[in-house]
């Protein structure tokens, strides 16, 4: 069980996963962008991260960065619909530990999360 | 723009619709048309920037709105509420970040901007201006939507720019 930050600006998309980490009984805190990942980030340490990147203010690649410039040992997955290779390596190279690709399967979500906390 | 890239855009909305209805979809002949177009009862609008440039319509009545959030949520959806609405302006993310991946197969860089959801109609005029768009017919058992797009390739300036290599949102003019 672990403390998961989900960050993504559709309020439908962070219930739903929301939903599904807590029926493994992870802690969910929220954020709906990527100015606001990072604030809530810093106050209250997360285990994990999934960070969407498509998101007015801040977008998630933009807070991955800021997030991994303040804390090295921040663990990030994204979990977006922009897959494109080029986004995926920027990503990885970011610092992002894996890589989820909407529309996502449930399986594919906690095996992000197992990951990242394992 | 041509015929087989907007192809990439009608493959990634019956893959998404799919994979979250759980109905096999079909698509109806692609139109094109110039002229500013009523919109249907919902639209979600999708600007899309980089080496393809314009924007994706997805309109469709609140009926079949619902039937699509029902599905997603695994359990009735009797309201087109403010959850409701972003469920579907995020299904239409989807389908177009999906139609980025498409296109960067094809030698197109593109990134979407933030969806933006319109309703009320019809009756509202959603135009695009100088952009030829492309409609295209869905039909799925939660009901029938429609596919625009008003898309063309950018100059060849911006081509040689790589702008596929660079992931930046697109400036949130839409963004809700
Ligand atoms: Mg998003």
């Amino acid at each position: 069980m672990a403390k998961v930050l989900l960050v993504d600006d559709a309020a439908f998309m962070r219930m739903r996963c929301a939903k599904l980490l807590q029926e493994e009984g992870h802690e969910v805190i929220e954020a709906a962008n990527g100015r606001e990942a990072v604030d809530v980030y810093l106050a209250q340490k997360p285990d994990a991260v999934l960070m969407d990147i498509t998101m007015p203010e801040m977008d998630g690649l933009e807070a991955l960065r800021e997030i991994r410039a303040r804390d090295a040992g921040a663990k990030v997955a994204m979990l977006t619909a922009m897959g494109q290779q080029s986004i995926v390596i920027e990503a990885i190279k970011s610092g992002a530990k894996d890589f989820v690709v909407k529309p996502f399967e449930r399986e594919r979500v906690l095996a992000a999360v197992a990951k990242l906390v394992g | 723009m041509q015929v087989e890239l907007i192809n990439v855009f009608i493959k990634a909305a019956m893959d998404v619709l799919r994979s979250e209805t759980g109905e096999e979809p079909s698509a109806g002949s692609i139109k094109v048309l110039s002229s500013a177009q009523t919109s249907e009862e919902v639209t979600v609008m999708i600007g899309v920037t980089g080496d393809v440039r314009g924007m994706v319509l997805l309109g469709m009545s609140e009926r079949t709105a619902k039937g699509i959030v029902s599905r997603m949520m695994g359990e009735p959806c009797p309201l087109f509420d403010e959850l409701a609405q972003s469920g579907i302006a995020e299904m239409g993310n989807v389908i177009t970040g999906l139609a980025t991946q498409g296109l960067e197969q094809a030698g197109y860089g593109a990134v979407i901007s933030p969806p933006a959801l319109v309703a009320g109609g019809p009756g509202i005029i959603i135009s695009t201006v100088n952009i030829r768009r492309f409609v295209v017919p869905l039909h799925c058992g939660v009901g029938d939507l429609v596919l625009h797009a008003a898309l063309e390739l950018a100059p060849a300036t911006s081509q040689h720019g790589h702008s596929n290599g660079r992931a930046v949102v697109a400036p949130g003019v839409f963004g809700i």
